[in-house]
């Protein structure tokens, strides 16, 4: 079970990579903002990954609900800024 | 970004969100001896919770929920509750945050009494932080004068 979860954990860092590519040479902001969001959601998966290769997931699940909870509020955040700037 | 926002879904998800977040941020300040966390880390969740208020509603609908001087009282206390339990110790006998000196007024043994120290450094320390942050937060957006203030100074500036 233990190679199982690694090998998800960097099959999803492997798709991290490939969304950093959309974050950097993405056309236009939107794109990017997109894009980082997912990687914010993939970040939470792997830090729950870590979490049951440590044995330790109740620690990790408040990491990664806040990690969430401020994935979603930076994003609320660029799209008002984005708004004020049209 | 301090504007009064007209969009019914982010509005109605943040209000159904923020007293989540902010339930979530109590119980970080609480266990932040159990789990990871703590009273920095509470503080900016409790904070976060009210940048999104006023993110999502505008700095005039929400000024009633976030006042200035409010947040300037809380910042206060939390570093008095801090720095007070510090000087407690002290007047104790013993050193600065030496939680064990406690046990003498709360009648317990000095376990318990380190425990009890910890939490209430740690509301201190969150409820500093949270009003900071959101101060911060309302100086950088507004550039340092509020809405409000503005059109108060040009009254003021107009009847003199």
């Amino acid at each position: 079970m233990q190679t199982f979860f690694l090998a998800v954990a960097l099959g999803i860092c492997f798709l991290v990579l490939l969304v950093l590519y959309r974050v950097v040479y993405g056309p236009g902001v939107f794109n990017r903002v997109a894009a980082i969001s997912a990687v914010g959601t993939k970040t939470l998966i792997i830090l729950l990954i870590v979490g049951f290769l440590y044995q330790r997931v109740d620690m990790f699940v408040d990491i990664s609900i806040v990690y969430a909870l401020l994935n979603f509020i930076g994003c609320v955040a660029v799209a008002k800024y984005l708004e004020m700037e049209r | 970004m301090i504007h009064r926002g007209e969009d019914i879904i982010i509005r109605t998800i943040s209000r159904m969100l923020i007293p989540f977040i902010q339930l979530y941020g109590l119980y970080v300040i609480m266990h932040g001896h159990y789990s990871p966390g703590g009273g920095f880390q509470g503080g900016v969740i409790l904070g976060a919770s009210l940048i999104l208020l006023l993110i999502t509603h505008g700095y005039h609908d929400a000024r009633s929920r976030v006042p200035e001087r409010v947040l300037t009282v809380f910042s206060g206390v939390g570093v008095f509750i801090y720095a007070g339990t510090g000087f407690l110790c002290l007047v104790l006998m013993g050193n600065f945050l030496d939680y064990a000196m406690l046990a003498k007024i709360l009648h317990t043994d000095a376990a318990h009494a380190r425990s009890l120290g910890i939490l209430s450094v740690e509301i201190g320390v969150g409820m500093a932080v949270m009003a900071v942050m959101v101060s911060i937060f309302l100086d950088i957006s507004t550039g340092g004068v509020l809405p409000g203030e503005e059109e108060e100074k040009q009254k003021t500036a107009e009847e003199a």
